[in-house]
């Protein structure tokens, strides 16, 4: 009964309406009656509210409903409750919500803002993370100590909202080894900023006692559930419901404007729509976050890594939100790719006065890479050892270790990098170079990983021989709801891919979900969509048998039709047999579920982790060259290529697709991108002008090779391919302009007047005084390695 | 202290401003005695609207809109761009995209070509206008100023029963100034034998705003050597202006490109790079030297 | 104040505040929602309509001056719901990801094409200076392009 998977470039269905203008996105919705809604945010970053008044606003024009701290008493976070709705005694970041209004126009809205009276009593804020953790720096949650823990083992205080630590053998003797040489390197990099080109937007409605909230998400469930918390309801009595999203890039993976629209949809009785000014969307975006990294490593002449120690500081702003959870990440990034002797790694999410942040593709692998890909080969210039050289033999293989003690299975990145060196030797080579730019190219390798987790599917047969999917799914444009999916349906049932039917995300339709992101909706939503198919797969062939007088074992579902495996053409149409069951013995449906095994750590070995290991590990390697120009400091890339680890690729020329869009994200982080924040705590880059994405002449054609057949527990040995392709842009662009000008890249993104303080050495060596000398130091508990 | 609305309050974007009744009122004029007219009756609480692509963005810059705007982009005489043996003259509201394609044949007038053919992006090249261009204080990185200072460009200012020409650098000066009713109505340009260039860049390939421009025009004698040099600088400092140290350095030689650079380099400290939110003030400046170079070339190649 | 238009060939009128944006008339009078306001300033082309055959970013278009205007949107280009040669190209190619920037950039390429029948791979790139897409890196849109260009 193994199904037989052919890989096609099946099309995605939804294409020719959003080709038309039809698609009606969040932000397309406009309900009869519906009101207009308006979130007043502080402008301090750090202050005491002495009062807020909305008596005045609630009078205005056109005004229907206005809502407070009081009537959102819950709290959320991931690890640690401390993110209320509104602010409520503390502002802690500028941008923070104070109150929303609806109103039957959205100018109306606005200007009831106005009127609402605010006295606000500024306090000193903490705005970088050198200033969060200066021994007298203001807290930015005085309570610290109140709030809720919602995982146990964990270590905090005061500015530090988490730590999670590694620690595997003996690194203080690695690096007292005789033999060892000891290389030393900092790294920092800013916030990015998603641009998903739907605004958060969101309508919401409360009908029969409960709420109804169409919204712009990639977590449906995390929607329901957060909402419900902060509101103090039962959660069963919000319903979240999907429309196509306009891009999310994990921007839209965590709650974000929802609860408003619901408080003020049950306060007026209307629907309300919400939609993020593009300023809002810029100012409160949950960036990609701002770290700072120290790595040191001892390695031997011959090249082997006796043992590594990092620091690695992530901003999470004013509330732990996604960091938490990311200081798990750095085992898995920062101490991946390579074999490591011994090694011990504490990654901090860090408090500041500044707008949260939250979850970015490849979140913690983009910077983490970059830290470890330009530490290795300031590592392999140190011994004088080829970098590529110097990568070939240390990354991981079948057998190997990882940095919690993980064993990994399969030789993945050497042959890989193998791979990467017949394309770069089949490529035409440059032509001459006087035009007196600096030229420079990288190869380098990254570690990223499926993040598993809880998903459900049901399939439902239908009469006419068409199959419905009913999953909380989400289609935000990386056509996994649109091609993998149905393929993996169709492939198990013998049906034709556009005959399957997708069910758009539903809260009350189909069970719990993580959401879609962390390259896991091919492979956890497939695998439950896999099993859901295999059970109406069973029950069809069961019933056929008798019909057809044939054991179902010796039965297959294909092109259509119920036959006996070998004879094409026997027993009858799919569509007939539906029709019939249906009669005779009801409907047929499948349900099916996922979650991830759980790999576990070696014991003692991590200490504050939400997960242990990596079920499902994702290896790539990146290769470009670039051009540097000494005057103007501009760099080019002129060509760039990727060898990834997909698993299988069920359609290739949609994974392909991700791979030039994930790369170009990846560039604009590299080169262009840049958040920067003001000494009024503010963003200041509030507008596409001044936030500088790729456009079409910056990016190059990316050459690609897919590599399949590296183990995955993924549905048809799958693993999640839309994720991964950012991972290692900014590591090898930064590698490349480094080996172009020699010079010690220390930080990104790499914009013109970056590079030109390089090129003319008006910066000198990044340092942290924030970041203590021996490792130990920055704990604020110690690493009990015995657990 | 007292709260300051949110970061939307006071902006009229989206979902329900298409249907609030207001006084505002945008006037399209058909004649320029007509906008005229019209700007001196709203006084102070009325301003011209050319292309409109400045005006628009005001929701994004916090700032309110006029009560009344004077739409010039559908007078005839503005729209037209006139070409004389010895003179060009361009209505202020002829587009960015009409100018360069109109320049496309005279090579003496490139510089002007590319700064209009190379601004922003296609969609805003086809919307925003010349005049629009000059009469933007605000705007420190419009392409064509610099461009037009070193073609010797003048502008005619028109207001109820006046008329008067003045030369491009005076109008820099009295532009924050200038009294309502008066509005930018023509650019008036000598020809003349010469080589021009207009030097940007911009942070990405294209579509961004110029990090620093040098336009440049020179006439070449007999044996090659520069007769005269008129060299601007655009988006350094907040309004663009001659490098008058460097066009006195260049005249009476060959120009060469790399030693005009050299010379730049000894006489960049004489701008006062702005900061801002893109850039810090010292690349505006560093990066000169490297432009002169580049607009030295490409004058030579024209 | 009333403004007349031509939307897809209808007339239509709004009385909205002059200085609207047409992008916001578009939408929420007439319902045509293809046009997309994602950044209001002229940067991301998503807004892009033909006003009079010109690819023209209706968020920086006041309502006032689209009086008289044949304003050809999204919604009105495939007619009898045949997809444009470009349309058709962009699903050939699998080139659509979130979607939120193909209303733009089928408008803008429905021109380019049309006045640069011969656009090369350079051409289509510079003319998608003010049309951004922050899913696909591009790559699929120009090869779409230069596939409509070879089909012509």
């Amino acid at each position: 009964m193994s199904e037989v998977f052919t890989a096609t470039d099946f099309r995605r269905r939804d294409a020719r309406d959003k080709l038309r203008g039809r698609t009606r996105y969040t932000i397309d919705r406009y309900l009869p009656g519906m009101l207009h809604a308006a979130v007043l945010r502080a402008s301090v970053p750090s202050g005491r509210i002495i009062r807020l008044d909305v008596s005045r606003a609630a009078r205005m024009p056109g005004v229907r409903a206005v809502v407070t701290a009081a009537d959102a008493p819950g709290k959320i976070g991931i690890g640690i409750a401390d993110h209320p709705l509104f602010a409520r005694d503390l502002i802690r970041y500028d941008g923070e919500p104070l109150a929303a209004i609806a109103a039957d126009t959205l100018v109306e809205a606005n200007a009831a803002l106005t009127a609402i009276d605010v006295e606000i009593e500024p306090l000193p804020a903490v705005l970088t993370m050198a200033e969060a953790l200066a021994p007298t720096a203001p807290l930015v949650h005085p309570d610290w100590r109140e709030h809720e823990i919602l995982l146990a083992g964990e270590a905090r205080e005061g500015n530090v909202a988490w730590e999670a630590t590694v620690v595997r053998g003996d690194v203080d003797s690695a690096f007292a080894r005789s033999d060892a040489v000891i290389v030393d390197s900092t790294f920092r990099v800013g916030r990015q900023n998603h641009v998903a080109f739907e605004a958060r937007a969101v309508v919401a409605s409360y009908e029969d006692g409960r709420f109804h909230i169409e919204t712009s998400t990639q977590a449906p469930w995390t929607v329901r559930n957060a909402t419900a918390r902060l509101l103090g309801v039962p959660a069963s009595q919000v319903r979240v419901t999907v429309p196509p999203v306009g891009g999310g890039f994990g921007l839209k993976f965590d709650i974000a404007i929802e609860p408003f629209a619901a408080l003020l949809a049950r306060a007026s009785g209307r629907p309300v729509r919400l939609v993020n000014s593009r300023e809002e969307e810029m100012l409160t975006c949950l960036f990609r976050e701002n770290a700072e990294i120290r790595i040191r490593s001892a390695v031997t002449q011959e090249g082997e890594i006796v043992g590594r120690e990092a620091v690695v500081l992530m901003d999470c702003g004013a509330y732990g939100g996604e960091q938490v959870f990311l200081t798990t990440m750095t085992a898995h990034t920062l101490g991946g790719n390579y074999r490591l002797g011994s090694v011990r790694l504490v990654s901090r999410a860090i408090y500041t006065n500044t707008a949260p942040n939250g979850a970015f593709r490849c979140c913690n692998g983009v910077y983490n890479t970059f830290a470890l890909e330009r530490h290795t080969d300031e590592i392999a210039a140190k011994i004088g050892m080829d970098p590529l050289l110097f990568r070939r033999r240390n990354v991981l293989g079948n057998g190997d270790l990882g940095a919690t003690g993980q064993v990994f299975e399969g030789d993945v990145l050497g042959p890989m990098l193998d791979r990467m060196d017949t394309m770069r030797e089949a490529a035409a080579k440059p032509p001459a170079r006087t035009d007196g730019r600096l030229y420079g190219r990288a190869t380098t390798v990254g570690t990223w990983f499926v993040f598993v987790g809880p998903s459900a599917a049901t399939v439902n047969m239908n009469a006419d021989g068409t199959a419905t999917l009913v999953t909380s799914g989400v289609e935000i444009g990386s056509g996994s709801m649109m091609q993998a999916l149905p393929q993996i349906v169709s492939a198990t049932l013998g049906i034709a891919p556009g005959d399957v039917v997708v069910r758009a995300a539903d809260t009350d339709a189909a069970g719990y979900d993580v959401g879609v992101g962390g390259g896991r909706t091919t492979v956890s939503l497939g695998a439950a969509s896999l099993a859901a198919a295999q059970e109406v797969r069973k029950k069809l062939l069961n019933f056929a048998s008798e019909t057809i007088e044939a054991s179902p074992d010796d039965l297959v579902m294909r092109n259509g039709r119920i036959e006996i495996a070998g004879a094409p053409g026997s027993g009858r149409s799919i569509t007939e047999v539906a029709t019939l069951a249906q009669a005779q013995i009801g409907p047929v449906s499948g349900t099916g579920a996922f979650t991830g095994s759980g790999v576990p750590a070696m014991p003692g070995c991590v200490a504050g982790h939400f997960i242990d290991a990596i079920d499902i590990p994702v290896f790539a390697v990146h290769d470009c060259e670039v051009a540097v120009d000494p005057e103007t400091g501009h760099v080019e890339v002129l060509s760039y290529k990727v060898v990834q680890d997909v698993g299988r690729a069920l359609n290739p020329r949609a994974v392909r697709n991700q791979i030039q869009g994930g790369v170009a994200q990846g560039l604009g982080y590299a080169l262009h991108e840049e958040v920067t924040i003001g000494t009024n705590g503010r963003v200041c880059q509030n507008s596409f002008e001044t936030y500088r994405v790729p456009l079409a002449l910056d990016v190059v054609p990316v050459e690609t090779s897919l590599y399949e057949g590296a183990p995955s527990v993924g549905p048809f040995g799958t693993k999640g391919a839309g994720e991964v392709p950012i991972l290692n842009v900014g590591a090898t662009v930064a590698c490349a302009v480094a080996n172009a000008t020699g010079k010690r890249v220390q930080e990104l993104p790499l914009t013109p007047p970056r590079v030109l303080e390089l090129l003319l050495d008006l910066k000198s060596d990044l340092s942290f005084p924030h970041i203590a000398e021996a490792w130990a130091e920055n704990l604020v508990r110690p690493h009990n390695t015995t657990g | 202290m007292p709260a300051h609305p949110n970061h939307r309050a006071d902006r009229t974007e989206g979902t329900g401003a298409a249907n609030t009744p207001s006084a505002r009122s945008i006037y399209v004029a058909r004649s320029l005695p007509a906008a005229i007219d019209a700007l001196d009756e709203y006084g102070s609480a009325g301003a011209p609207f050319a292309g409109g692509t400045w005006i628009m963005r005001s929701p994004i810059r916090h700032e309110p809109h006029q009560p009344h705007y004077v739409a010039i982009g559908k007078i005839p005489e503005l729209t037209a761009i006139r070409i004389d043996a010895g003179i060009v003259e361009v209505g202020a509201a002829v587009t960015h995209a009409a100018l360069a394609s109109a320049l496309a044949d005279l090579p003496e007038f490139n510089v002007l070509a590319i700064a209009a053919g190379r601004s922003a992006n296609p969609a805003i090249r086809a919307m925003a206008t010349i005049g629009g261009n000059l009469s933007t204080s605000g705007f420190a990185a419009a392409d064509c100023v610099p461009a037009l200072l070193c073609l010797e460009a003048e502008v005619e200012i028109s207001s109820r029963g006046d008329q008067a020409r003045i030369g491009l650098e005076r109008f820099l000066q009295i532009r924050p100034t200038l009294e309502p009713g008066r509005l930018l109505t023509r650019v008036i340009l000598p020809r003349r034998v010469r080589n021009t260039a207009h030097a940007r860049l911009p942070l990405r390939k294209a579509g961004d705003y110029p990090a620093a421009i040098v336009s440049l025009a020179v006439s070449l004698d007999a044996a090659a050597r520069v007769q005269a040099a008129r060299i601007a600088v655009g988006s350094v400092e907040p309004v663009a202006r001659r490098w008058q140290r460097l066009e006195a350095a260049l005249v009476g030689r060959p120009l060469d490109p790399a030693q005009a650079a050299e010379v730049a380099i000894g006489l960049a400290d004489e701008f006062t790079g702005r900061d801002s939110v893109e850039l810090p003030a010292w690349y505006r400046v560093s990066v000169l030297p490297s432009l002169v170079r580049r607009a030295a070339v490409a004058a030579l190649d024209t | 104040m009333v403004v007349n238009l031509t939307v897809n060939g209808d007339r239509r009128s709004s009385a909205a505040d002059p200085i609207t944006p047409l992008v916001d008339i578009l939408r929420e009078e007439f319902h045509l929602t293809g046009a997309k306001p994602v950044c209001r300033e002229g940067f991301c082309g998503a807004c892009m309509v033909l006003v009079d055959g010109a690819p023209t970013l209706s968020c920086l278009m006041p309502a006032a001056l689209a009086e008289d205007c044949e304003i050809r949107t999204v919604e009105g280009l495939a007619v009898g719901g045949t997809l444009t040669p470009i349309q058709a190209a962009l699903e050939d190619c699998d080139a659509v990801q979130c979607g939120m920037c193909f209303p733009g950039m089928v408008v803008t390429l429905t021109h380019l094409l049309t006045v640069e029948p011969g656009a090369t791979r350079d051409d289509i790139r510079a003319a998608l200076t003010g049309n951004i897409c922050r899913c696909t890196g591009y790559e699929r849109i120009v090869e779409a392009a230069l596939l409509a260009v070879a089909v012509k």
